[in-house]
């Protein structure tokens, strides 16, 4: 029951539902008061203590009906029946679709009673008769204890297939029916045997390895997941193609949130705050010095400003779609967040992040801004206009781009002047340090007039940096 | 601490039956929770669209365990003091002045201020005792004698930092009030959080919970429970009324209409000595069920259809059972 039951887990976990610990106690608790009998109860029990939220429960269930569905061997068709298998064969199928419901507890309770000796003592009977004469329920339980033998939960990886494959078949007894296939080759007088074994075999490969890639569906898909993400994290974003984009968006989404929680935290430490000792003593003057009413200090909670400036032009398109993704993103979770983009000229792009959905506010966003021929000097002047009058000192200021001007004007005074308004003025720049002010690179004209001027080019490079930047900014607030 | 141990419910049908016999149809989904959370001793955090008895829920666990019910009504800005228990400061202040003279003939004798103190000290905790504390009803929860069913009422409503405090009461039954120390409950309340998913609840808080998730009922339990709650409805109308509110659920509405609009409508539907529903009759009690004045006109406008649907669906639900 318990390996049963820490089977599933696994198999949740291997479909990206992570089950702590407390919610595994629980579950096992909850099954032991429900008892597996009842299908239907058992899976409301489950999700009931397992699953935390909608998704997750719909998630749990599905994952309930492929781990809990009965592997059945589908053999009548394959092996020309002889007559006195006939009713054997017949019993299979029924065996098999007979309600799902009472074979978890059947299953558990012949793995129970088998003991240790496992499967090649099974039933006592051999696998080439099993498999002759087609008893699927028997086969589906052998082939079931084989791969609890051999731990196939542990499968993770698509490579891993045929291993697995070769190993549940031996379990089973793959080599005594080699034998057997052998010995009926050499008799001459039964080569419709030896025939017929073979395309046993044959059927049990296929139904092997059917049962492997199900269960590598259902254990492996995280593991691997998990691998491409920690790969997409450490990429650098230029390198990234076009069919992870979907999954970048769940990383930097994730990303964003996590840096948001962190830090919103430690904002809202205490909205009431000292007792205002003046203001008390003088309204209770009324009450003979007798301090019945209070009055609090009221903490001023600290938002953060944030106006990201954007570059999406041709020469960073690899990296824009990322940063206007993560700003996205961020926008969700920071309260007071304004979005331009540029690339020779200021937009402003707060109203279309806040209205669509991400991918087309990127995308609309790319297509209306996005061009050749960044203009830096011009940008900055534009903020200068724009801008510079909402820039507090309580202000961030974002800026991701190349600082590549095409030669022309640099116009660092208006950074000058930013650096000395705003709280901070961060820049992230895709470039490596060592190409900055190479060719057309302004970078080395900004970058004395930033806070923090660093590069930045993979997912892990902006979550390390805006978390710096977000933990500076609350530690000086 | 103790906990319930009577009346225990041998099953999951066990539960679900004692529910009906309070008059609430609970499906299974929502009894093998409730037997689980009762079970195991756990929080149960419901949710789902309003109006389809979360809270409903609660009370009919305090009426099958005969326990009162404390609810807790969470919202922005509910702190400590108010969910759990406050000072009352004012009778505190009251008491110091009455008994000023009390306290200066206590003083008699004493001499100088240490001496004073001292005397002070011996009654030390007087005013910062039960007497003075207000509970609020966290408190009462864990100060029940016979248990009770908490039932904390749109948890998403509240703080992060309420809803962090609220996980020594959920995994613990004990809170800790500087003043008295650490209070336990004297027989573990059964706990009900409800939301409305306007943000989502911490993970640690969900780690403490068991998750039910109740959405608007199937036709059959619909039905049943038009039957409990509504004594006197026709079967016929019963099946048409349902038929109907399944097809608007299927429309693009603000706020689609829940169990209780369902109840009230067939209620009103009564009241107005209806046998079917008719193009007129529909027309005119719309605004029983839906709430905005769009849902209204999107569904007036499809009127004709929605019946048809209804009646059609009704039908078939007869001729099956028949």
């Amino acid at each position: 029951m318990q390996a049963t039951l820490e089977d599933f887990f696994k198999a949740l976990r291997g479909s990206d539902l992570d089950v702590s610990l407390n919610a595994q106690v629980d579950a096992a608790r909850a099954v032991q008061l429900v008892g597996w009998s009842d299908r239907t109860l058992l899976k409301s029990a489950l999700g009931a203590t397992l699953a935390k939220t909608i998704s997750d429960r719909a998630l749990c269930d599905d994952v309930f009906e492929r781990f809990f569905h009965f592997e059945s061997f589908d053999f009548e068709k394959a092996l020309a029946p002889q007559p006195p298998a006939e009713p054997a064969s017949g019993a299979g199928p029924s065996e098999a679709t007979a309600p799902p419901g009472d074979e978890p507890a059947k299953s558990q309770g012949a793995a129970g009673s088998g003991g240790s000796g496992g499967c090649r003592g099974g039933g006592g009977q051999a696998l080439s008769q099993l498999l002759l004469s087609g008893d699927s329920a028997a086969l589906a339980k052998r082939m079931q204890e084989a791969a609890r033998e051999i731990g196939l939960t542990d499968i993770w990886f698509f490579t891993q297939k045929g291993y697995y494959t070769l190993k549940i078949q031996q379990a089973m007894g793959l080599e005594s029916l080699e034998r057997e296939i052998a010995d009926a080759r050499r008799q001459t007088l039964a080569p419709e045997h030896a025939r017929r074994l073979e395309l046993a075999r044959k059927r049990l490969y296929a139904e092997v390895r059917n049962y492997v890639e199900r269960k590598l569906a259902l254990y492996g898909t995280a593991p691997t997941r998990q691998l491409h993400d920690d790969f997409l994290l450490s990429q650098r974003l230029s390198n990234i193609e076009a069919r992870d984009f979907a999954r970048m968006h769940v990383i930097v989404y994730k990303m964003a949130k996590r840096l948001a929680e962190r830090h919103s935290r430690r904002k809202k430490r205490r909205v009431r705050g000292q007792l205002d000792f003046r203001r008390t003593l003088r309204k209770n003057a009324a009450y003979d010095g007798v301090m019945f009413e209070t009055f609090w200090r009221a903490k001023v909670v600290d938002r953060p400003r944030v106006v990201a400036i954007c570059d999406v032009s041709g020469s960073v398109r690899q990296y824009a779609r990322f940063l206007l993704l993560f700003l996205h993103s961020l926008g969700e979770q920071v309260s007071d967040l304004r979005s331009f983009a540029f690339t020779n000229h200021l937009v402003d792009v707060s109203e279309t992040f806040e209205s669509l959905p991400v991918e087309q506010a990127v995308d609309k966003v790319m297509q209306a801004v996005g061009g050749s021929g960044t203009d830096y000097g011009q940008v900055l002047l534009d903020i200068h206009e724009q801008l510079l009058d909402d820039i507090g000192r309580r202000t961030t200021v974002l800026i991701l781009g190349d600082a590549r001007n095409n030669r022309g004007e640099a116009r660092a005074e208006i950074m000058q002047l930013l650096y000395q308004r705003a709280r901070r003025v961060i820049w992230l720049n895709p470039e490596p340090v060592a190409f900055w002010g190479l060719g057309d690179s302004e970078m080395k004209h900004y970058a004395p007039y930033c806070h923090i001027a660093r590069e930045c080019n993979s997912i892990m490079h902006l979550e390390r940096t805006l978390d710096a930047l977000l933990r500076a900014h609350s530690a000086s607030a | 601490m103790k906990s319930f141990h009577q009346p225990h419910f041998d099953s999951v049908d066990v539960l679900a039956r004692r529910f009906a016999a309070v008059d609430y149809i609970a499906s299974r989904g929502i009894a093998t929770a409730v037997y689980l959370g009762f079970n195991l001793e756990k929080p149960i955090l419901v949710e789902g669209p309003a109006g389809v008895g979360k809270t409903e829920l609660a009370k009919a666990m305090a009426q099958i365990l005969d326990v009162p019910l404390i609810r807790m009504q969470c919202y922005e800005g509910l702190d400590e003091s108010k969910a759990l228990y406050e000072w009352k400061y004012g009778k505190q202040m009251l008491y110091t002045q009455l008994l000023k003279d009390k306290l200066g003939e206590m003083m008699a004798g004493a001499i100088g201020l240490a001496a004073s103190m001292e005397r002070l000290h011996a009654h030390d905790d007087l005013f910062f005792s039960a007497h003075f504390l207000e509970p609020r009803p966290l408190y009462q929860a864990l100060h029940q004698e016979r248990g009770c069913v908490l039932l904390v009422d749109e948890v998403d409503k509240s703080d992060p930092e309420f809803e962090a405090f609220l996980l020594e009461v959920l995994s613990d039954f004990q809170v800790s009030v500087p003043e008295l120390g650490t209070i336990k409950a004297k027989v573990k309340p059964i706990v009900f959080l409800t939301s409305n998913n306007t943000r989502e609840m911490s993970d640690a808080l969900k780690r403490r919970c068991l998750h039910l998730h109740i959405p608007f009922p199937e036709p059959a339990l619909e039905r049943r429970i038009l039957e409990r709650r509504v004594p006197g409805l026709s079967a016929a109308l019963n099946r048409e009324l349902v038929a109907f509110i399944q097809a608007v659920r299927q429309l693009d509405l603000k706020k689609q209409p829940s169990i209780s609009e369902t109840i009230d409508w067939a209620k009103t539907l009564l009241l107005l000595n209806a046998e079917h529903l008719s193009l007129d009759l529909v027309r005119e009690t719309l605004n029983v069920f839906l709430k905005f004045e769009g849902d209204i006109d999107s569904a007036d406008e499809q009127l004709p259809a929605l019946l048809n649907q209804a009646r059609k669906d009704a039908e078939i639900h007869h001729a099956s059972h028949a």
